[in-house]
């Protein structure tokens, strides 16, 4: 199961402590749009409950900060990046550190933490 | 220094946790009394101190900030913020309360100051910000429910490579793609050792370095050189790694070295040492301790190491090869999780006694496969144990 950090994803019906175990690892629930993990989320034990619950492995991913696509396709440092303990935003393919995105990356920023 | 030199002046230029950045910032915008606190969780050097500090000054909110660990019984805390959190100015501008490292307040519940903090949440009159770096210590479960809890965790490789790029534009450095993801391997996600590491290495051969007057080399080499322990703690001061670093740094340069056996039995006794008194610094959580290791390398190190020309020699392993011990570990990680929950043990006692054993079993077909089974590992794993019971 791949699951987009920061995005709304689907899970089959779980019981009900499995379910209050997800919420206390800060998972959030909307019964429109299914769970979304984020920054408040514990990542690590909240892709154990899912794993155990749905027996079925966790593959995270992570968004573009620029673009918002996903940003874990092709990337080289895929063995290297264990995605449960980085932050939860990266950077794509088409927005790689190679093609100088720092200035991009401090303007898809600016005036989202302090307006 | 670069890490000084690039410091973020803004929250914008920070690398790392952008949503977790956006939710405080949001947080402070729309916060009322009444409103919940804010935890911020995450290991040492993950920019929680610094995001409140940008932040604060950003949006011209006044911010009274104190070292918990520094100040731990209830009536302290009431005489330093008590008043703070349940008055306004004048013109009934906020100030933001900013208490840093928690977790060393709370490993002390007989001095009250756990529910005194819990308290002054609940009622303050300002927003509080709190900062702690573990986030399983019960008494942070426990705050954690009366807070927002955010957690603040190291950037991704592919940002620490970004920040690294611009810093070498900036700076004319010539890097080939390989040495970027080098320093990124290396730095184990620590954004500032990356940049240390790209500094001495960008110093060793002098490719477009402006800035070396302090690099790792140049610190160690210093401290090495020093006339006296007073010198060789500035140099060590000078060092901005983190203490787990700069003993392992050492550690490189002593064994390299061709010391007589005694000498170099003393100077590992000494690292020893220092990296017991780490470990115990983390588990009582008493992180202002940290600032004493500097002094205690200096006066038994030093003398061991002095007039025995010492040079800094890094830790250059290839690429390759760090990249098979960064794979291993994480299995090891993993496994010895798994084999904990089954086994009610900690996480560490399963990695240092049974794994050992564990492994050797391995080497039998029928145990490997069952403790595949029991463990629910995949077959990248099969591999991974038959070459740990060979070893």
């Amino acid at each position: 199961m791949k699951i987009l950090v920061g995005g709304w994803f689907t899970l089959p019906r779980l019981g009900r402590d499995d379910f209050l175990l997800l919420m206390r690892q800060g998972v959030k629930y909307d019964k429109a749009m299914g769970f979304k993990m984020d920054s408040e989320t514990d990542l690590e034990s909240a892709v154990r409950t899912i794993r155990s619950a749905t027996r079925e492995e966790v593959e995270l991913t992570v968004r573009c900060l620029v673009c918002g696509k996903e940003a874990c396709e092709g990337c080289p440092y895929s063995a290297l990046c264990d995605r449960r303990k980085v932050s939860s935003m990266c950077l794509c393919a088409d927005h790689s550190p190679e093609k100088g995105v720092y200035g991009l990356y401090v303007k898809a920023l600016s005036g989202t933490i302090v307006s | 220094m670069w890490v000084e030199k690039y410091r973020p002046k803004s929250t914008s230029e920070m690398v790392g946790n952008e949503e977790a950045r956006m939710v405080v910032g949001l947080w402070l915008r729309e916060w009322r009394p009444g409103k919940k606190s804010m935890l911020l969780v995450g290991p040492p050097g993950t920019g929680k101190t610094t995001m409140v500090t940008l932040l604060a000054k950003e949006s011209g909110t006044n911010m009274i900030e104190l070292n918990a660990s520094d100040v731990r019984t209830k009536e302290r805390l009431e005489a330093r913020i008590g008043e703070a959190t349940m008055t306004v100015s004048l013109f009934g501008e906020r100030s933001l309360i900013f208490l840093d490292e928690v977790d060393g307040l709370l490993g002390r519940a007989d001095y009250g100051g756990v529910e005194f903090i819990k308290d002054a949440v609940k009622v303050t009159q300002n927003p509080v910000i709190m900062a702690a770096n573990d986030p399983d210590a019960d008494e942070i479960k426990k705050l954690a429910s009366s807070c927002i809890t955010v957690r603040f965790k190291p950037p991704p490789p592919r940002e620490v490579e970004m920040y690294l790029r611009r810093i070498a534009q900036e700076e004319g450095l010539v890097r080939t793609a390989d040495e970027f993801r080098n320093f990124v391997a290396r730095s184990g996600g620590d954004l500032r050792h990356a940049i240390n590491l790209m500094q001495s290495g960008g110093g060793a051969d002098g490719a477009g370095s402006k800035d070396v007057s302090s690099t790792v080399s140049q610190s160690l080499n210093a401290f090495f050189d020093a006339g006296d322990a007073a010198s060789a703690l500035s140099a060590l001061r000078a060092l901005s790694l983190s203490p787990a670093e700069k003993l392992r740094e050492l550690r490189t340069c002593i064994v390299k070295a061709e010391l007589q056996p005694d000498g170099l039995a003393a100077a590992l006794e000494v690292l020893s040492r220092a990296d017991i008194i780490m470990g115990e610094i983390g588990v009582t959580r008493e992180w202002r301790l940290l600032r004493y290791l500097d002094t205690l390398l200096a006066q038994e190190l030093f003398p061991i190491l002095r007039g025995k020309r010492l040079r800094y020699v890094s830790e250059d392993l290839p690429f390759p090869v760090l990249l098979r011990i960064w794979n291993d570990s994480k299995k090891i990680r993993e496994i010895s999780v798994r084999y904990a929950q089954r086994s009610w043990t900690s996480g560490a006692s399963a990695r240092t006694q049974d794994l050992p054993f564990l492994f050797e079993l391995c080497n039998e077909k029928a145990f490997r496969e069952r403790l595949e089974r029991v463990l629910d590992l995949d077959e990248t794993y099969d591999k991974f144990l038959q070459k740990e019971a060979g070893r």
